[in-house]
């Protein structure tokens, strides 16, 4: 008996450790990226005259924020936009590991409010719904939530398909056969706008090329994403794109001697011999827009931005393996997209049904872009 | 064509093998009759304490030892909560889940989504490599596939062959009988609930440092339950655990590929494919085709306490 009760205390005892130890990264000042020493952090007042001493930023991310992946491009984007305005980086509070769950984002939220924040960033779509129903609860403090549309939120999102494009442009550019290869995620409208970018670039490069797409139907998973571009190898595949989280992809080219484009940061350290450069999520332009308004009292919930440009980012290349020219060529399509030369969703564009979508010398609307559900004519694959 | 059935087959093999220690481990433990539904957990442990040795060592095989050191610190710890203290396993395993989870996110915090510098790299044994098919699916594979080829084999052995493995077998029927033969029954359940959490944490050095070569929070993907279902499925066999495993691996791997030869269908229905599979092959070893007789260790679950035999 006096054995069970010891067992019954020290078991208390290991769930309170392990709770302690998974709630390890929850509130907590961030460093800042490598590249901003601290001196450069400086409380004082920035060249518009703005104290941001007293702004205080919060956020809300669903793994921690080093993990490799989305929370770590959003954490390093807020980061970057902190240093840029001058506001100190203790002054960014972060609650990681925030499962898309009401009772967790309401403590989530409930927790930054009352450590005083500003501005809360909902660093995943999951959390749109719950975060809405908070924010009328203490309307002074602005919420900037990732994805679509969402009532008392300020929405963002980044024109993934820029970058994509880029991305399928170059595998194009490089790759010997008529078929490239895309290691996809969920079907979600954002992911196969990732996949139409990839498919629509490669065709830039060369009307005949294809895109064979597969799909992991998980957000993270090692063995399906690895299982991902084995797959697209077994076929021929030597170059392929990513929506994948995990380095998976990248490890598995390497070792099969194929190619790709990382994802979310630059991946080119956890596979030099396969990654050619990486899509990169940049929120920093955005972030910094949404912290002004925050700060000056201009931040309506009906704000919405939906950039690309610098925030549908590419990494530096890896000059292993990419030559100059095909270097040169990518820049210059990215400037020609920038000026709009080339227009991503320009007619005429069909889906790989047959059906038309945009007509000759029309543009799709951001409305049709951002929920789309179809995939371009050069794609293999389905996306239901 | 014959380049594509190599492939899934070496990849099944890969995928089989990282559930598989973790398998072969929890079937000594539940043999010995002690659960442990924290295998996630402790796998979870092995796959940061390796990776965080090769990182800073440079050495896979000190990272082995690593994982298996802290798997073996695991168990004592498990095995004196549920054989010293009688703890309630389902809630200890539980407790060792989330305690696992938890601490290995902690400790891995500042090595997540870094690239070591060592990882086990696949090796073609020589002679047998070169063998038709067979060769480039059994023979190129990593230092830890090749070991499992001798461990399903020697397990095996041991828990049918032998008296110690009879003992074994006992420990989980029928303590009380071995405590009246003069055998240590606490001293056997320690050890084997140690060798078992083990090989758990071997299963996450599979899976940090063979199948990648990085470390994220949570990176098994439910793996750990996928191994404990293992057990049930293969009657405490290890070597119908290794067909229980290639099976699932096998079916999710052909699922990938069927997205490209029959596209038609929807890709969530390939996903689900190895859990169907799963169902079914539960239904089959159930129910009203089971035999009579069950395999499952009578004095699993309970603890054992000489005042009350």
């Amino acid at each position: 008996m006096k054995n069970k009760r010891f067992a019954s205390i020290l078991l208390a005892l290991a769930i309170t450790a392990a709770s302690l130890a998974g709630c390890s990264g929850g509130s907590s000042a961030n460093s800042a990226p490598a590249s901003t020493p601290a001196a450069e952090q400086s409380a004082a007042p920035s060249e518009q005259g703005t104290d941001w001493s007293n702004f205080k930023i919060g956020q809300i991310t669903s793994l921690v924020v080093n993990d490799g992946g989305w929370c770590q491009a959003t954490n390093q984007s807020i980061l970057r936009a902190m240093q840029s305005l001058g506001i100190p980086e203790e002054n960014l509070i972060t609650i990681e590991n925030v499962s898309e769950e009401q009772v967790a984002v309401e403590n989530a939220y409930n927790a930054l409010v009352s450590e005083g924040v500003n501005l809360i960033i909902g660093a995943s779509s999951g959390y749109a719904a719950f975060l809405s129903d908070l924010a009328p609860q203490n309307p002074d403090v602005i919420i900037a939530q990732q994805g679509a549309r969402t009532e008392n939120l300020i929405g963002y999102q980044i024109r993934n398909y820029e970058g994509m494009f880029l991305a399928g442009y170059a595998c194009a550019l490089m790759s010997e056969s008529k078929t490239l290869g895309f290691a996809a995620s969920m079907s979600e409208a954002s992911v196969r706008a990732a996949i139409n970018g990839f498919a629509l670039g490669a065709k830039y490069a060369d009307p005949e090329e294809k895109v064979q797409v597969v799909w992991a139907n998980s957000w993270y998973d090692v063995d399906i994403e690895t299982q991902s571009a084995q797959t697209l190898i077994n076929q021929g595949i030597k170059y392929m794109g990513m929506e994948a989280s995990s380095p998976a992809v990248p490890q598995t080219c390497e070792a099969n001697g194929a190619y790709c484009i990382g994802y979310n940061v630059d991946m080119e350290e956890l596979a030099p011999k396969a990654v050619l450069f990486s899509y990169v999520w940049n929120f920093a332009p955005i972030f910094e827009k949404i912290i002004a308004s925050a700060a000056d009292g201009t931040a309506n919930p009906d704000d919405y931005y939906y950039e690309g440009g610098d925030s549908s980012a590419i990494s530096d290349f890896n000059s292993e393996l990419v030559p100059e020219d095909v270097q040169k060529k990518v820049l210059q399509v990215k400037e020609d997209i920038a000026s709009g030369k080339i227009k991503v969703y320009g007619g005429e564009l069909k889906d790989n049904k047959g059906n038309v979508l945009v007509a000759a010398g029309e543009t799709m609307s951001d409305e049709q872009i951002v929920a789309q559900e179809f995939l371009v004519d050069n794609v293999i694959g389905d996306w239901q | 064509m014959t380049a594509l059935i190599t492939s899934v087959c070496a990849a099944a093999i890969v995928y089989a093998v990282s559930v598989l220690y973790a398998a072969v481990g929890e079937i000594f433990s539940q043999r010995a009759g002690i659960m442990n539904l924290g295998v996630e957990g402790v796998m979870l442990m092995g796959a940061v304490s390796g990776f965080l040795t090769a990182y800073y060592t440079n050495s896979k095989m000190l990272a082995l030892l690593a994982a298996i050191v802290t798997g073996a610190l695991l168990g004592l710890i498990y095995a004196f909560l549920t054989v010293t203290l009688q703890a309630d396993q389902t809630v200890c395993g539980m407790a060792f889940l989330t305690f696992g989870s938890g601490l290995s996110g902690f400790i891995g915090k500042n090595v997540t989504g870094i690239a070591s510098p060592v990882k086990f790299d696949k090796i073609a044994l020589p002679l047998l490599s070169q063998i038709p098919f067979i060769g480039d699916v059994l023979f190129h594979q990593n230092l830890l596939v090749y070991l499992m080829y001798l461990i399903i084999p020697l397990s095996m052995f041991y828990i049918y062959r032998t008296r110690p493995g009879m003992i074994l077998r006992s420990l989980g029927e029928n303590p009380a009988a071995l405590d009246t033969a003069g055998i240590n029954v606490f001293a056997l359940r320690y050890a084997y609930v140690i060798f078992g959490c083990s090989m758990i944490a071997v299963s996450g050095v599979c899976i940090s440092l063979a199948y990648t070569n990085f470390w994220n929070e949570g990176m098994t993907g439910g793996k750990g339950w996928i191994a404990f279902s293992l057990v049930a499925f293969s009657e405490w066999n290890p070597t119908k655990a290794a067909l229980g495993a290639l099976l699932f691996g096998g079916i999710s791997i052909v699922g990938m590929n069927m997205q490209i030869y029959l596209p038609g269908v929807p890709s969530q229905v390939y996903s689900a494919l190895p859990y169907l599979a799963t169902v079914a092959a539960f239904i089959l070893s159930t129910g009203s085709f089971r035999k009579k007789h069950t395999e499952e260790p009578a004095a699993l679950c309970c603890s054992y306490d000489r005042e009350s035999r």
